[in-house]
């Protein structure tokens, strides 16, 4: 299947290499604003008389004509279209023909009029869009909730706030770059069983027989509690920083914490460490107990009621594992088994829970016997669990299961009720996001019903279920009105569940979601601790969501001339004047930064445990900023020298450019390494230096192969932006794939495009982009399957 | 089926658990009981061996390749000493079999360009070529432990127990242009259903030894069982329902969802007749509920050891697998003063310093497999101990992390296989031997009727003597 990563592009960095001064270079920039009216009919007469013959008498000596030199074969593609299904492939002929890597020096050499042709063919071909033909929106495969959505939608369904049952499911399979791709997202034994014994954890959550203000002790093991551990054991404190969870208080009330700990001991002092709410220190202990045989920590304390953050902090670690006297070195590490929260114990006033009475809005009595009760109890509960009305076939199937609870179980009447409902969370109307073809439509396009265009809008942008309002919409059939689809756009834009957005896709897109799992070398980066991780998480989000709220535009995110920090993080920029927790607006004037790239996050995950990148950090801006990522290296290149000496001797560019010496990886690393070297002045933690780590001043100039010199991160800002509509051609395809859940393909280009344009027209602004794409045929239409006689009826589907 | 006679098998069960401190019991352990246990071993060697005690089986899968050099014993024949790297396995010497030689060809790219490490995991255990892609259209193929599971379904509590110590990471793509499905599991169902490994200690044990910590009355139980079989029927008929009305793909969806759904019903069936026995055996020979996730990787590592090792000796599965980390893993062992990460170290260039690294993340490994063999070779079983019946098989799917090849594997197996296997040997094939062969002959030795796995050539020659 043709992928259409990583490259849409073509128009810009990867096929002008080598022809930065050729006659034609300009003519692409015009060429890229106006599109030249070429035809497929056009582009095959041309690879026919102009290009082939060119293939032909340089290249088909060692790969044509039966001759495959590095698997190498130009004869396989005949035709222009078989030139578009493989765009990868020849857009790394492109540039190793551009750069003169291809011929070898030793054979005969085109004239670069003769290069200019080829690779003005080749930029062509595979920009080619017929706009003008029909577009077909795609098909997306039933779709599993992956653990986000799973935990966000029993969220929204029961109201259970402080319960997330999906963290303990295998982890989602990721494909494309994201974990919501409906493919990949796959089921097992292993998950269907955690599928049945969460919902019925869920339901006991929500119904249990509990008065809220009862006394209840909750504990949260070691691996349930959220910061960071070494990257794979959590519960583990190895550097400074804190372990924590949001815990819901039912009321204003004294609570009792209690925390199990241990140390490994090292050093003079024991392992310290602090209770805090809400970031509020309550208590320090000291921790003398050994790991293997930990101990209880405990402390009263009176909380307000709400959902407040319990930490469990490590404030005084130590580490030596450099000392001479082998005997001398060890670590000081905190382990946390579980914090316990007892109580409430003097609490007031009872409430009722609301979860309770969302299910069991009427009760029967007179006039309203327990199967009539029940039977609009699950009626209810079901139309919003499947996101559309139930029919009445699976409503008998769900009162069945009431009425085996009722007379085989014994139960009472909640009891009947609560196994329907588990019925209703197994169920694969539940599980999956299910879409149907109409017979009629045969295998063409046709809009998905109101009710899919709801579901596809709230995972889309909530990572949820759709709420009263879309589903009402859906039923009197408005939503797909274009004006009500832009009011309900903007209206979830604006509503606090979409910051599952930002979360799910930026971390995605970005890696930020990688700062989990990266640990920096702790003797060389000591700065870097959880505080640290968690205000760089934390500034990614709230640059987006401000780019979200205020309907910025999207070019901010390559160059804009304000962040948000926090004293932590502000520190690490070297901004003054910025005190306490809070995070707030400042502007970057007279730093070294703006847009993402600068951010201590991007930087972070873009570099290794014990030394930056230039290489990752370039890979990281062609593929995610400019859709134009290099092919993989091949699997035998050795990696860069490390040792201290070779640190010491030689500079890492003095390092790379030794390892590029070959002309194979020149091709690639000649776009990648000045890109890279043009942020190092920030370290693999995003601190800015003007020194390398062997005290030699740091380089960042460097050459684009299209001819751009760069010199630190200013420069590489004014080229990116400079290149703005491949990076907003590449922010849509990225944003597509997550908005559909599919991969997209050659046919989908057009698409990307026709958003490119509108975008533009609305000065780049991000609700025009999202407002391109829920318009977008690929987004308010499937098509039917191919042959159409797989098309089935969609009598069961209650559509 | 064991189903028709749950209580004494359960009972001689109990009796194994109790074997290790009363070998008194041991002498009355064959008279009873055990022609049930295995209706298992009706074929195969583990009956030829005398007993009718059944074949286990176990992968370990280790990342990277290794450095062969100081894994490999100097000489074929009887292992006289063992290399520095396998220098932990001391103890087992006599149970191990150290194979050198194998290939697994279907990791070789084959035209699909880089991405050796999504290949070797994904070859490792089905032989198979995965489909080169990142989303869409995973295909590789069934893996050997789930050919043998599919045999032995309904025999054991879990036809088979996926194991692994880190979870597959969530953003960036995994190698080359695969699917992170690839990279981050070996066992596979169906050629493009994975088997995802359990990494929570906790929820491992949840799965062996059946509900966790709830005090629930024997009749409050027997409602659960009541209510879930009536929940999965429901889901079933729906999903059913449902099936029919999608296309293709969407169908291919839906039966795997089904499949999963029976399979738990399956087990949900064993548990209503077995459930509370299997809890109270698990008390008696001393197994308590991970409580929190193990603070580093040495304790995780043997704690799902221990656990692996209770499920073959009190027989809930007969089939494992363990993903020590996924192909292609980064992870540092700053314990072992190994801070560089582990995939970054393998490609050497043949610098010494970073081999050294190699070489003590390599002998980790087998020390921790080590652990493992001791432990089963500790326990009773008949005549012999636990690991006579077991084929534990470790290694990895290149050779050598710097070259990245997929001749020359790394591969350890311990254990004889039910006395399919004569161990304490250094058996070295001609190049380019199918990894595969061994599965057929593992597959063979658990009674597996196969002609062919993968891309086997025929059963391995010499196992036996």
């Amino acid at each position: 299947m043709p992928l259409l990563r990583p490259c849409l592009h073509l128009l810009t960095a990867p096929l002008l290499t080598g022809l930065a001064v050729s006659l034609f270079a300009p003519s692409y920039v015009i060429a890229a604003e106006e599109p030249v009216p070429v035809t497929m009919e056009v582009l095959q007469e041309r690879f026919t008389t102009q290009v082939q013959p060119l293939l032909e008498k340089y290249c088909y000596d060692c790969h044509g004509d039966g001759m495959a030199k590095g698997k190498v074969a130009l004869d396989k593609y005949p035709t222009v279209l078989s030139i578009q299904a493989n765009r990868q492939a020849w857009l790394h002929i492109a540039d190793t023909v551009g750069q003169r890597v291809m011929p070898p020096e030793k054979k005969p050499q085109p004239t670069d009029a003769e290069l200019a042709t080829l690779s003005h063919f080749i930029g062509e071909t595979l920009d080619f869009v017929d706009l003008a033909a029909p577009r077909d929106p795609g098909r997306v495969t039933i779709h599993r909730l992956n653990r986000t959505e799973y935990n966000n939608t029993i969220r929204d369904l029961l109201g259970v706030t402080d319960f997330k049952p999906a963290d303990d499911f295998p982890a989602d399979d990721t494909g494309y770059g994201f974990d919501n791709i409906a493919d990949v997202l796959s089921m097992s034994p292993l998950l269907a069983e955690k599928y049945l014994a969460a919902a019925e954890q869920v339901l006991d959550k929500a119904l249990g027989n509990n008065d809220p203000l009862a006394r209840k002790k909750v504990r949260y093991l070691g691996r349930q509690l959220e910061g960071r551990g070494d990257g794979n054991s959590d519960g583990d404190l190895q550097t400074n920083g804190a372990m924590f969870k949001r815990h819901n208080f039912p009321a204003e009330a004294v609570y009792e914490i209690r925390i199990r700990a241990a140390q490994d001991k090292f050093g003079d002092e024991d392992a310290r460490m602090a209770l805090r709410i809400d970031r509020e220190q309550v208590e320090e202990f000291n921790v003398a107990a050994r790991r293997g045989d930990p101990r209880m920590y405990i402390r009263r304390v009176k909380v307000p009621a709400g959902e407040h953050r319990v930490a469990a902090a490590y404030t005084n670690n130590a580490v030596d594992s450099k000392n001479p006297d082998r005997s001398k070195r060890g670590d000081r590490n905190l382990h946390i088994d579980f914090i316990e929260i007892d109580g409430p114990f003097d609490a007031q006033a009872a409430q009722q829970p609301t979860t309770y009475s969302n299910i069991f809005f009427k009760k029967p009595g007179p006039g309203l016997s327990d199967d009539e009760c029940a039977h609009a109890l699950i009626e209810h509960f079901a139309s919003r669990a499947f996101r559309r009305p139930v029919s009445s076939d699976e409503l008998n199937g769900l009162m069945d299961l009431y009425k085996v609870a009722r007379t085989e179980g014994k139960e009472d009447f909640e009891g009947g009720v609560k196994l329907a409902l588990t019925g209703v969370l197994v169920s694969p109307h539940f599980l999956f996001r299910i879409e149907h073809d109409p017979v009629e439509a045969g295998d063409k396009p046709h809009p998905v019903s109101p009710y899919e265009l709801a579901t596809r809008l709230s995972y889309f942008l909530w990572s949820s279920m759709p709420d009263d309002q879309l589903l009402s919409l859906a039923k009197t059939g408005t939503l797909s009105d274009p004006k009500v689809l832009d009011e309900q756009t903007r209206r979830m834009l604006a509503d606090p569940k979409a910051a599952a957005f930002v979360t799910s896709f930026v971390g995605q897109w970005l890696e930020i979601r990688n700062l989990e799992s990266h640990v920096p070398d702790e003797t060389k980066y000591p700065a870097y601790d959880e505080a640290l991780r968690i205000s760089m998480q934390k500034e990614a989000e709230l640059f987006f969501q401000t780019i979200i709220k205020e309907n910025r535009s999207i070019l901010e995110l390559l160059n804009s001339d304000y962040t948000f920090v926090n004293e932590r993080l502000a520190k690490h920029y070297g901004i003054e004047g910025v005190k306490g927790d809070e995070f707030r607006k400042v502007s970057l004037e007279g730093t070294h930064r703006g847009g993402v790239l600068t951010m201590g996050g991007v930087l972070t995950v873009t570099a290794m445990p014990t030394r930056t990148s230039p290489v990752k950090r370039g890979k990281f801006v062609l593929e995610k900023l400019l859709a134009s990522a290099p092919p993989p290296p091949p699997a035998d290149v050795p990696a860069l020298n490390d040792k201290p000496q070779a640190i010491k001797a030689a500079t890492m560019r003095e390092r790379l450019e030794k390892h590029r010496e070959n002309p194979n990886c020149s091709v690639c690393h000649m776009r990648m390494d000045p890109i890279g070297f043009a942020l190092e002045n920030f370290d693999a933690i995003g601190k800015w230096r003007d020194m390398d780590e062997s005290k030699r001043p740091i380089d960042a100039g460097g050459k684009l192969p299209e001819g751009e010199t760069l010199d630190g991160a200013g420069s590489l800002r004014d080229v990116l932006v400079g290149r703005k509509d491949q990076f907003v051609d590449c922010l849509i395809e990225n944003l597509l794939t997550y908005a559909l859940g599919r991969g997209l393909e050659q046919s989908d280009r057009a698409t990307v495009k026709v958003i490119g344009r509108q975008v533009k027209e609305d000065e780049y602004r991000f609700g025009a982009l999202v407002s391109a794409i829920v318009h977008s045929e690929a987004f308010g239409q499937r098509r039917g399957p191919h042959p159409p006689e797989q098309a089935a009826s969609t009598e069961a589907a209650g559509r | 089926m064991s189903q028709r006679h749950p209580i004494t098998r359960r009972t001689m069960l109990r009796g194994l658990g109790v074997t290790m401190a009363l070998p008194l019991l041991d002498v009355m352990l064959p008279a009873r009981g055990l022609a049930q246990l295995a209706g298992a071993a009706e074929t195969g060697a583990g009956a030829a061996a005398g007993g009718a005690l059944p074949v286990r089986m176990a992968m370990f899968f280790i990342p990277n390749g290794v450095n062969i050099p100081h894994w490999t014993p100097a000489s074929e024949g009887a292992i006289a000493e063992l290399p520095p790297t396998l220098a932990s396995l001391a103890k087992v010497k006599d149970n191990l079999t150290v194979l050198s030689g194998l290939a697994l060809d279907n990791a070789k790219a084959k035209g699909d360009g880089p991405g050796d490490h999504a290949r070797s995991a994904a070859a490792f255990l089905t032989g198979a070529h995965p489909y080169k892609t990142a989303g869409s259209n995973i295909k590789v193929g069934v893996s050997v432990d789930q050919v043998a599971a599919q045999k032995f379904a309904g025999r054991t509590k879990l036809p088979s127990l996926e194991l692994g110590l880190d979870r597959t990471q969530t953003a960036g793509n995994c190698d080359s242009g695969y699917s992170c499905a690839y990279v981050s599991n070996i066992s596979w169902r169906a050629a493009d259903s994975p088997m995802p490994k359990e990494v929570d200690p906790a929820a491992v044990f949840d799965r062996l030894f059946g509900a966790n910590s709830e005090h629930l009355s024997s009749e409050a139980r027997a409602k659960r069982q009541l209510f879930r079989k009536s929940v999965l029927d429901y889901v079933n008929d729906d999903a059913k329902r449902l099936s029919r009305s999608l296309g293709a793909s969407d169908r291919r969806k839906m039966d795997e969802f089904s499949t999963s759904v029976r399979e738990i019903e399956r087990r949900l069936e064993f548990n209503r007749q077995q459930e509370e026995q299997i809890a109270n055996e698990a008390k008696e020979l001393g197994v308590e509920r991970p409580e929190s996730m193990p603070g580093n990787m040495t304790d995780h590592m043997r704690l799902m050891a221990d656990m692996l090792a209770l499920s073959f000796q009190m027989d809930l599965t007969r089939i494992s697998t363990f993903m020590v980390a996924r192909d292609g893993s980064d992870r540092s062992y700053g314990w072992l003063g190994v801070n560089e990460g582990h995939h970054t170290l393998s490609h050497h260039g043949k610098n010494p310093d970073k081999i050294e690294q190699i070489r003590k993340i390599d002998r980790y490994h087998v020390e921790q497999y080590a652990y493992f063999l001791e432990k089963l070779q500790s326990i009773k079983e008949g005549d012999g101990t636990l690991l006579d019946n077991c084929m534990v098989m470790m290694g990895s799917g290149i050779g050598d992390g710097d070259r990245h090849n997929h001749d020359e594997l790394p591969v350890l197996l311990a254990g004889k296989g039910g006395g399919a296997i004569t161990p304490g040997r250094h058996l070295r094939y001609s190049r380019d031997t199918p990894l595969c062969n061994l599965y057929q002959s593992m597959l063979g030795a658990m009674g597996v009727e196969c002609d062919r796995f993968g891309d086997s050539t025929s059963a391995l020659k010499n196992l036996k003597v």
